[in-house]
């Protein structure tokens, strides 16, 4: 190689060094950690010391243990958090519907309005439904004030339903962006056509608007899914009992048990699923949309 | 269709209470003197804001939220410009893995990384978790979005611009300086405000690495577990609600100021 072409390589090498730090901080804070955790997840806890005796043991404990009960609590996360998407992405469509079809100037006023609470910290938006829902909440208090009931009702709060209902409500704001820009993105004669050729405005929405806003719909679902199926505080605050799901047995396990291979165990399935969801999610949506959406 | 689009007007104005409606309420009890933090209302007191600026545990959590949020942004935002200016501007063999890698942190829940990492530190480095560990786990989460939108911004960079300038003798400096930074600037505003409020909101890795040092979403969710202390973390709410609000107002409005 002459010093020349050296010299090119070094002028090539160059515009590269600006990656180093961001990708040297993605090994060493996420692939090492996973990693780390997969490596544990067949070490034993003897002890209170962590022993690599390459086991399978802690998955047969995570799916044996207290007669499955944390695949059943698996499942059901899974469930309530499908549940959730679907609550929340019928509540965000119609919502996206009107802005896009309905709002004329007022189209980027509407989307802030609906945008700005949902950058408060989740816990606080929690803590506001508790006020309203819970014993002594808003709707507890009008119900009784209006003498419909005599005793504060129970059943809003600290149940399964409560928390599929906050995670809806929660990520609507946020679903109805993806949404409302599918819906912006659909061409107008489209619409005119159908009219034209006697569709009724349900078909006209039937045949061509809700098919030609599934990108949409998909990347609501990518936003929504993924981070409620390993949630823990919604359902610590507002499941009681029934409500409870994995990743509260995920919490437990890391801080208050410390029985890392365990942990690391139950981590690594939630792990499993939560990458299968999203690659069949992403191969839907392609690459590059999820990226603009962001 | 007169009527169609009322029904949908109507539904939408539901939607926006709907919305609001958390955050009004927390505002209204945190100035109801009672001890429960409940209805109905028994009067206007500031006692529960007195309470909450004058507890030294909450007004720490205050600040630790601000120094790991600012230190998120920062952080995240340097990192990410340094893989967009690749991204962004270069096609080389490994850009797909790359782009992939960068999506996992968004890709995953994100009590798995509090889980990793909170092994990484305990049980590989052997160092206790604080909010210097919190601060490495948000940017983690938080270098997704700065690098996406910065990458964004410098597709369909005109190259020849930078050559040109390289050609007059400019150094990469000068051509970073005069030409990529004027650029980006709105994508850096952005980064640094999505990556802050990334910070700021989060529990779930603070439940994992903030060890001692609590954050304010920290020090609600343990008063809402133990049920006790409410009426104060309901005043620590309301102005925390009242901040991440004011902030997203600001940037909100400025992204539809360059929209237009």
């Amino acid at each position: 190689m002459s010093s020349r072409d050296l010299l090119e390589t070094f002028k090539e090498i160059r515009h590269y060094l600006t990656l180093v730090p961001g990708v040297f901080w993605l090994v060493l804070f996420l692939f090492v950690p996973l990693a780390v955790m997969g490596i544990f997840s067949f070490w034993s806890m003897i002890e209170y010391e962590l022993i690599p005796t390459w086991t399978f043991e802690n998955y047969v404990a995570v799916i044996t243990s207290r007669n499955g009960l944390y695949i059943k609590l698996l499942l059901k996360s899974l469930g309530m958090s499908v549940a959730a998407t679907v609550v929340s992405i019928s509540m965000a469509y119609p919502m996206a519907y009107y802005i896009s079809r309905y709002a004329g100037k007022y189209k980027y006023l509407w989307i802030n309005t609906i945008i700005a609470p949902y950058m408060i910290s989740w816990v606080i938006t929690l803590f506001g439904w508790r006020t309203i829902l819970g014993y002594g909440g808003l709707i507890n208090f009008l119900l009784m004030k209006l003498g419909l009931i005599s005793e504060p009702i129970t059943w809003l709060w600290h149940n399964w339903g409560a928390v599929i209902f906050v995670l809806a409500v929660g990520w609507a704001p946020w679903l109805v962006l993806p949404i409302f820009v599918s819906l912006e993105k659909i061409d107008e004669s489209l619409l005119e056509a159908a009219r034209d050729l006697g569709a009724s405005p349900i078909q006209t929405f039937l045949t061509v608007t809700l098919p030609l806003s599934i990108p949409g719909l998909l990347l609501a679902v990518f936003f929504i899914l993924i981070p409620t199926f390993g949630e823990f505080v919604a359902p610590r605050i507002a499941g009681g009992t029934s409500g409870a799901m994995y990743g509260m047995a995920i919490e437990d396990a890391f801080t208050r048990m410390a029985n890392w291979p365990f942990a690391s165990a139950m981590t690594f399935i939630l792990l499993a699923i939560s990458i299968v969801i999203a690659f069949v999610l992403i191969r839907r949506v392609g690459l590059e949309t999820l990226m603009e959406a962001l | 269709m007169l009527s169609t689009k009322h029904i949908f007007k109507a539904y939408s104005y539901i939607f926006v209470i709907l919305i609001y409606l958390p955050i009004i309420s927390l505002l209204i009890l945190s100035f109801n003197p009672s001890r429960m933090a409940a209805y109905p209302l028994q009067g206007f007191s500031l006692v529960w804001w007195k309470h909450f600026f004058s507890d030294p545990i909450a007004i720490s959590a205050v600040k630790n939220s601000l120094i790991a949020a600012s230190a998120t942004a920062v952080l995240a935002t340097l990192l990410g410009l340094g893989i967009a200016l690749v991204l962004g501007r270069r096609a080389f063999r490994g850009k797909a893995a790359l782009l992939y890698s960068m999506i996992i942190p968004i890709s995953i829940p994100y009590i798995i990384i509090g889980g990793g990492l909170l092994l990484l530190f305990l049980k590989v480095f052997g160092i206790p978790t604080n909010i210097r560990t919190l601060i490495i786990g948000h940017t983690v989460v938080a270098l997704p979005y700065s690098t996406l939108v910065l990458t964004a911004r410098l597709v369909g960079f005109d190259r020849s611009l930078e050559e040109a300038a390289y050609d007059l003798g400019a150094t990469s400096f000068t051509v970073f300086r005069k030409i990529i930074l004027p650029l980006i600037m709105p994508g850096i505003v952005s980064s640094l405000y999505m990556t802050f409020i990334t910070s700021l909101e989060d529990v779930t890795l603070a439940v994992f690495l903030a060890g001692p040092d609590i954050t304010v979403p920290l020090f609600i969710y343990g008063r809402l577990r133990r049920f006790e202390g409410l009426p104060e973390a309901m005043a620590l709410s309301s102005f925390m609600a009242i901040l991440m609000l004011s902030l997203a107002v600001i940037y909100l409005a400025r992204a539809a100021r360059t929209k237009e």
